[in-house]
């Protein structure tokens, strides 16, 4: 599993901070970073809701 | 699952553009979002009627999750530019000052999102994050000696939930302490939602706010050009400076950004902190595992904005013909999307009516649904309300709600205007 963050759809709302701290983090530039693109399978639920809930579609995941 | 909670519901005889039925028992108000979610998802209403404002063609009540979530997505279909917070179309002379981020398309609203989500980041705000604590026990502190002066007694709203976010706030963006009575006299007023509690003249609403709006930008042109001569380490500072494609915020536009941040930011927060205590009062059992239990501070802090949903509606407007969850819709159609009741979707939530403190997933809409709407100060919102409770169980234990409470009749924003209790240790 794979995340990808796409900085133009983002608008920095931290939705994915406040679920995935750990993963994620919107930057100085109010834009979101992906800590660890990669992340370990017992990580795999959160990941998945926290793309789900990216209010502006900004994350997705490959495989 | 069990079985949504249905007492028999007129929905003939509903009238959600009457304030008074907002301020009435809110198991009726939930009894009714659960009959229309169920049979009329798309519910048409006349708008309510305020004077001086010519009175528009109605609007469709939205009120299951996946609508609310489909038109919100949507922002090219269905706009915030002609209003997002309220059900008539705007005066342009409000339009001036309450014509923000939140009543704006792209992609002027995108490069003004941009300017400010830079100043509003986590990492921008962690010095405002860091202060919440010290706001927080100070006002506490506060409230205990107020009790002990009045016999244990003391009014919630008034001695926690409105000074807590109005501090965080006014502290963030630099507001001095004389201006800070004034800034909370006027954003009761521009949120009142017309309650003749809160506007001195019921009958001119529109006046109030437009005096509201020109004190409140007032205070915050001259705080923008102040910052502009000496900057200091505030949020007001940040936004005169950053900008965004060589671009930077008028001191016109950074006005109405404040507006925006101290009504969203202070009647939100405060909504969510009141109604939260009072919720933990009416779930004793839930309240006494979220004391014992910090590491549910995350999960309950979302399901008590879900619980409470402080802005009931958000406002859309749809700009062509089309279709959504099988309704027709117009061009210049009005919709209000019901958070409140999207938030109690059994399609969504498994026992919605039920307050549990350690739900999750939890996606509710409480701070928005999809779009590039959703609430900028979220990440505030959510630290405040973890501290604030979290200090509640610490400091005032003795918390007992002790009467009703006193709703606001607005159905914009889920407020309560009193709620009494006592620190049944200070008597």
């Amino acid at each position: 599993m794979r995340i990808a963050a796409d900085r133009e759809r983002c608008v920095g709302s931290a939705a994915c901070e406040a679920l995935a701290p750990e993963l994620f983090c919107v930057g100085d530039d109010g834009v979101v970073r992906v800590l660890r693109p990669e992340p370990g399978r017992a990580e795999e639920d959160v990941v998945r809701d926290t793309v789900d809930q990216c209010p502006t579609g900004a994350l997705s995941l490959t495989d | 699952m069990t079985v949504e909670a249905t007492p028999p519901v007129d929905l003939d005889a509903v009238d959600l553009s009457d304030r008074d039925w907002w301020a009435g028992p809110p198991e009726r108000k939930y009894a009714t979002f659960a009959a229309l979610r169920r049979e009329r998802p798309f519910a048409f209403f006349d708008e309510p009627v305020m004077p001086m404002i010519p009175v528009g063609p109605g609007y469709w009540a939205v009120t299951r999750y996946a609508d609310v979530e489909a038109i919100s997505s949507q922002p090219p279909v269905f706009c915030s530019g002609r209003g997002a917070v309220s059900i008539a179309d705007m005066p342009a002379d409000l339009h001036e000052f309450y014509g923000s981020l939140i009543s704006m398309d792209d992609p002027r609203h995108a490069k003004i999102r941009r300017i400010v989500s830079k100043t509003f980041s986590p990492r921008m705000l962690e010095q405002t994050l860091d202060s919440v604590h010290a706001v927080v026990d100070d006002v506490l502190a506060r409230a205990r000696r107020t009790a002990q002066e009045r016999d244990g007694a003391i009014d919630v709203v008034a001695d926690i939930a409105a000074p807590i976010p109005l501090r965080v706030i006014c502290d963030m963006m630099g507001v001095p302490e004389e201006s800070r009575a004034a800034v909370l006299e006027q954003s009761n007023v521009i949120l009142s939602g017309g309650d003749p509690d809160l506007v001195e003249d019921a009958d001119d609403p529109v006046s109030a706010f437009l005096t509201a709006g020109v004190e409140l930008a007032g205070l915050m042109e001259r705080l923008a050009a102040e910052r502009l001569e000496r900057p200091r380490d505030d949020l007001t500072t940040a936004l005169v400076a950053t900008e965004v494609d060589g671009e930077r915020l008028t001191h016109q536009e950074i006005a109405s950004f404040f507006i925006l941040l101290l009504v969203a930011g202070n009647e939100t927060t405060r909504t969510a902190i009141s109604q939260g205590v009072l919720t933990l009062h009416e779930h004793p059992d839930q309240r006494a595992r979220w004391r014992a239990d910090p590491g549910l501070d995350r999960t309950a802090v979302e399901e008590i904005v879900r619980w409470v949903s402080p802005v009931t509606w958000m406002r859309r407007t749809a700009t062509r013909d089309g279709e959504v969850g099988g309704h027709r819709f117009a061009a210049g159609d009005k919709f209000l999307l019901f958070y409140a009741a999207a938030n109690r979707d059994p399609a969504v939530f498994r026992d919605p009516e039920d307050l549990d403190l350690a739900r999750e997933p939890n996606p509710h809409v409480g701070f928005g649904s999809k779009g590039p709407h959703f609430c900028l100060g979220a990440h505030l919102a959510r630290r405040e309300l973890a501290v604030t409770f979290r200090a509640l169980f610490d400091q005032l234990p003795d918390l007992q709600v002790t009467g009703e409470p006193d709703r606001l009749r607005s159905s914009f924003v889920n407020g309560l205007k009193r709620l009494p209790a006592r620190l049944t240790g200070a008597g």
